[in-house]
Parts: C-alpha cells; structure tokens; sequence
C-alpha cells in the first residue's frame, strides 16, 4: 500500500465509492448495525429502528459532511483538504449514481422506522430531525456551503 | 482450361495453409516471422486486428480483467470498514492519554514544528504501519534471479525496525529485470568496469555543458538504431525523461489526452507543461475517439481557436495491470485526427516483440508512425536512465529545449556502457545467440508463469504476452498475509493496495526475468499454491 498513488487518478476518494460491492457492503453495514441494536435486551423494537436510523445519519453526516480532506496523501497537492467527503464524490459532479444511493439510503430508513414505530408521534419527531440531517447537506446546491463558517478550515 | 485450372488449385494461397506447430527446439522458432505475416498485415483494412506476430495462425493474445466477485468486494469493504473504526478508536485513545507509542511521543516534542497532518496521515499511522514490514524491504545484493534481502524485526509493531545483521536469500519475483542483465559478472559488468577506470563514476556537468562524452553520441546511435527512428537523445533518469521532455514539446495552447493509468512521470510532465489535459478511459479507443472529436471540432475553450497541437499519451505495457496499450487502434486515430502519438516503452522495450524492439515490434505498428518514442533502461537493460527517439529535427529541437540536458546532470559513463553492451547483446551484434535467447525465455517464462496460475484458479490480469503478471488479492489482510507467507517460503514478491490501486484491487505483482528458470518458477508456483489455498485465494 504506497500511500502516494503514481496514477492520473490523483483522488482515490472521488472514485472508491463507485466501485463493486460498495452498495451491498454499506446495506449490509447498516444490516450489522440494527441487529447489534436489536441484540440489546432494553431496546423495543420501535426504539432500536430509530435508533438505527439516528446513528445511520449521526455517523453518515460526521463521515461525509464533517471530515475534510482525505486520510491519506493525495497527488493534487491538497486540492481537496477543504472538501468533504461528501463534495469530493466524483469531483465534484451531481446526480451521479452514488449521490443518488447516498441520498436515498436515508430516506428509505426513515420509511422503515417510521413503519416499525407505528407512526408514533415522539418517534417521528426524532426521525424527521433525523432525516434533516442526512438528506440536507446532500443538496447540490449547498455544494461546498459553510453555514456562518462553521467547518471552513 | 480445366487443365490450368486444375494447374492452378495446386498452387495454394499460402495464407490459407495451415501453419505447422511450432517446435521449441531452436529459439529463432519461438518467435516464428512469415513474409505472409507481414504482407496480410499490410493489405489488412484499417479495422481489421493484426495477427500475433509470434504465430501468425494464433489470434491476438487474450487480455482479460475480470471485474472483483461481488462477495469478495463486499468483504474487502467491510475490512476497510473495521480498520478504519479500529485507527479512529486508536486515534481516540491516543488523544485521551490512554494510548502510548511514538507518534504520541513525538507529538509531545515542543520544539518539533507541528504541521496539521492529523487526518492527512490517517491512513498511514493506523492502516500502512501495522503492515509497512511488507514493503521498503532492504536488499544487499544485485537485483537478479536470487536476491539477498537484509533481514529486520520490529519490537513496537513496526513503528521502528531493527536489523538483526543476518541476510535471507530469495527468489526474486519483485525486480523489473526483464531480460536478465541485473548481473554483477558478464560482458556488461566488465565493460562498466572498466568504462568506469577511464571516464571515473560522474559526467559532472549537464548535457549541454560539458557532460556530452562519446560514449553517449554512441549510445544515442546505438539506441536510435535499435528502436527503428533516425535519432535519440538519453537523459540521466527514466522519471525525468518524461517530466523534463513533455514540458518542452507542449506548451499554452496544446492540447495533452493522456490514458488514465499512466505513470506519475507522465502526469508530472502534462502539469508542468501548462497544456490542457484530458483522460481517457484505460485502453478504451471509443473514450479516445470521443475525445479527440470534441477536441478537434470544439478547438480550445473559449475563443474556439483550433489547438496548436494535440499529443496522445499512452504506455507500451503498463505495469499495475500488465496490459497493453492497442497501438494499431490508436495509430489509426491519430492518423484520422491528425494527432501526434507519444509512446512510453518503459516497461516494454526489451521485454516485449520477437527481437525485444517494444511494442512496436509486438504489433507490427511501423515506428515512424509513432512520432515521439520514449523509454527507460531500468527495467530490461539493468542499467539507469531514459532516452526520446524522434525525428531528427525533434531530437535537435529537445537537444537545446530540454530541461534535462540544460540543468540535469547526463548518463554516468559506466552507466551508459552497461545500457550499450546490454543493447548489443539484445540485438545479436555481439556474434553471439544471447539476446536472442534471452528475450525468448522471457516471452516463455511469461507464458508459462501466467497459464499456470490461471490453471490454479488464481485471477490474473493483463495480457497472456506481458512479463508483468498481477495476481488479485482483493482484501487488506490477504495482501499482507500473501507478502509475509510468501517471504517465509524465502520468496520476495510486491504487493500493492489501496490507494495506489483501486479499493478493491489489491494485487501482488510478480514481474517475470529471462534469468528465471523453469525450475524457480515451478518452486514459486508451488509455493503460491499452497498460499492460495491457505488464504482462500482462488475462485
């Protein structure tokens, strides 16, 4: 694993997403993830959804829409170290394949834990506020948008 | 008239006859060239495939790339996927106090200046660290057949090594030494030897200075000979031919379409030259075309001004994948387009084509198509540094124009004689059937080597013709498990991950030398066997 990259492809991060077995491997992830919840004896069924959901989004949101840069050297000489992961996907190009993916993952687990809570009311506040946090800062048109130059540098 | 019909049916279009299978016995028989070879070549149409210059009733050389089996790439993710949790946890520990090793050791130095790195060296400080003892491994022998690797241990997880002052000896699958020449002994060794006794180790100067000795206006006959243009020029550094020259024949105003996976000198050179640079799809000719249209009917990006110049940049053999770049397909292209072609024969001159020219010589591609030839002689002429060959009036223009040969120092004389005597015994001069003989065995070994792994079921990449042979590891913990396994069997090979690859194609990459012999081959097939089955390897 030389950790510099002698290729044209000077941002393995624009690309790693599109390749094979990414999609499989994130439901699955995600899969792992609710039945450690559903594992633990103090959680309904109800409560480990959402909770599969918040998580799923907390932890989607630090890792595409937090971290900036990437976690190795690129050969662009940091064109991207402002960028997320997010805004890196596929330099910077919207409504490709992965975006798409990325974005409906979120709201598919939103259906689901809405479903598995019977619509209850405290469930659904807590999932909607959820779902604004996963779906939002996915907008192509808050690309590369810093609100109040949180997270800037 | 029956009877000159009849006179004429026993007359047979020789094309049309089966060709007898070759026999192994002499060596000029393995790289079999026809007169009908070349004439069915050179009446064929623009888009039909050449024949196989080696036997000219075999179709082309089958390349393949299978793409990854979809458990092994959700596997590979998900190991990612817990590595990169452990170095965040890891991370965690480190920044509470909980965790003590030497990067939090150099953290607390005050007086160290501390660059932002954190994040940038994720990767490095918790996935290639705990696994760095697979590569930067020391030799301390000549790179041949057998190498002597210094042997090393490591106390903290491979945060510091020490050497234990023992040295292993193995097989070397890891050197690109072609064609054998990585020799101590021989002609080559005693030319240099002695070249070095009469012009010292240095040139001292650039080439422009006083760093042009006779020994480099032979050499640059000698390889403008070899390769099939009127002229050459060498330089003192195979990277540096690239990043130095392309600046010089591009500028503002060209236009540079450059293949996806090429080599980082490449890259480097289309940057510093401040043409416009465009990639195609790897070896894809439809991506190329379709550049090329947009290129030629849009022109330059705002004023619509036509390109002053457009080069496409490929590779003979490329060195990650063992796949060759379709010449005859883009000579066509250029052709059409009025493009000019810049080869870049690292890998492939000496090791590919019946009398080692390069990927011309493989194809049938006339060298006068290709307007700019480039090359290294680290690879198949043991030796060090890189050489253009062009027309004349290029090789005068780079003469003066080059960064190279203005501010670079020029081929060290004994270097340059190992690259001449090399170059002489490849191409026969010598009186002698070595070069021959050698570039034979490595078209074998290669063959060999490759039908017996994809016999074990192994996934290989690359073309069936390439002495670079990738055997697919996909997951991280395979990737090293293959290097230290392998290195217990004292065998040295070189694994590649991500993210000099892409994520899920991890490969170890076995380059192949006319000093193997069938014997070492049989004993690292043996051996790879064994640790394919024990890491679950094949399909």
């Amino acid at each position: 694993m030389q950790v510099m990259s002698a290729t044209a492809i000077t941002n393995p991060n624009a690309s790693w997403l599109n390749t094979r077995g990414m999609w499989l491997g994130y439901l699955t992830s995600v899969a792992i993830l609710h039945f450690i919840l559903l594992s633990v004896p103090l959680f309904s069924t109800a409560m480990a959804w959402t909770l599969t959901h918040v998580v799923h989004n907390v932890g989607m949101y630090i890792m595409f829409h937090h971290m900036k840069g990437t976690p190795y050297p690129t050969g662009d000489q940091g064109d991207v170290r402002r960028l997320t992961n997010w805004e890196q996907i596929d330099n910077g190009h919207q409504y490709t394949p992965t975006r798409i993916f990325l974005t409906s993952v979120p709201i598919f687990l939103f259906f689901l834990a809405s479903f598995y809570t019977f619509h209850d009311r405290a469930h659904v506040t807590v999932n909607l506020i959820a779902l604004a946090v996963g779906v939002i800062p996915k907008f192509p048109a808050l690309h590369k948008f810093r609100l109040y130059g949180i997270n800037r540098y | 008239m029956r009877i000159i019909i009849s006179a004429c049916s026993v007359v047979r279009d020789p094309r049309a006859t089966p060709k007898p299978l070759l026999q192994q016995s002499s060596w000029s028989s393995l790289w079999h060239l026809e007169a009908e070879t070349s004439e069915a070549m050179s009446n064929g149409s623009a888009g039909s495939r050449p024949p196989d210059m080696t036997n000219p009733g075999r179709p082309r050389a089958q390349e393949s790339f299978p793409e990854p089996p979809l458990m092994k790439a959700v596997f590979t993710h998900l190991s990612y996927g817990i590595l990169i949790l452990l170095g965040h946890v890891c991370d965690f520990l480190r920044k509470l106090g909980m965790k003590r090793d030497p990067y939090t050791e150099a953290l607390k130095n005050e007086d160290l200046f501390k660059m932002n790195l954190d994040f940038e060296m994720f990767f490095t400080r918790n996935i290639y660290r705990r696994i760095r003892d697979c590569w930067n491994r020391p030799i301390a022998s000549a790179p041949g057949a057998y190498t002597d690797l210094v042997d090393r241990v490591s106390d903290d997880c491979n945060w510091t090594f020490r050497y234990t002052g023992t040295k292993t000896n193995c097989l070397n699958l890891g050197s690109y030494n072609y064609l054998g020449f990585a020799e101590n002994t021989g002609p080559c060794a005693d030319a240099a030897y002695q070249s070095t006794l009469d012009y010292g180790a240095g040139t001292c100067s650039p080439a422009r200075e006083l760093g042009t000795l006779d020994v480099h206006k032979k050499l640059e006959a000698l390889v403008a000979r070899f390769v099939g243009k009127p002229a050459a020029l060498v330089f003192g550094m195979g990277f540096a031919t690239n990043s130095m020259n392309i600046p010089a024949l591009m500028g503002k105003g060209c236009l540079i379409v450059s293949n996806e996976l090429n080599h980082a000198s490449i890259v480097t050179g289309a940057k510093l030259s401040g043409a416009t640079v465009k990639v195609f799809k790897h070896n894809s000719v439809k991506s190329l075309e379709a550049i090329l249209r947009r290129a030629v009917t849009d022109g330059q990006p705002r004023t619509h001004r036509p390109w002053r110049k457009i080069l496409i940049l490929v590779e003979g053999v490329y060195s990650m994948e063992g796949s060759l770049a379709p010449l005859p397909e883009i000579v066509q292209l250029k052709k059409k387009y009025k493009a000019y072609v810049y080869l870049d024969e690292a890998h492939s001159i000496g090791a590919m084509g019946p009398t080692g020219r390069g990927v011309c010589e493989y194809w049938g591609v006339d060298p006068a198509d290709i307007d700019i030839m480039m090359g290294t002689f680290t690879k198949s002429f043991g030796a060090a540094g890189g050489y253009i060959a062009a027309n004349q009036d290029v090789i005068n223009y780079l003469r003066g124009a080059s960064h190279s040969t203005t501010y670079a120092a020029s081929v060290p004389a004994p270097v340059a004689q190992q690259i001449i005597t090399s170059m002489t015994i490849i191409m026969g001069d010598d009186g002698t059937k070595e070069g021959e003989k050698r570039v034979a065995q490595l078209l074998d070994n290669s063959r060999y080597f490759r039908q017996r792994l994809t016999e074990m079921n192994f996934i290989v990449y690359g073309n069936e013709d390439s002495p670079v042979v990738p055997i697919l590891l996909y997951e991280p913990g395979k990737v090293t498990s293959f290097s230290r396994e392998l290195l217990k069997k004292k065998i040295a090979v070189v694994v590649v991950g991500f993210p000099a690859t892409s994520i899920v194609e991890a490969r170890a990459r076995i380059c192949l030398s006319a000093s193997h012999t069938r014997d070492m081959l049989d004993y690292a097939l043996k051996e790879i066997n064994e640790v394919g089955d024990l890491l679950l390897l094949k399909k």
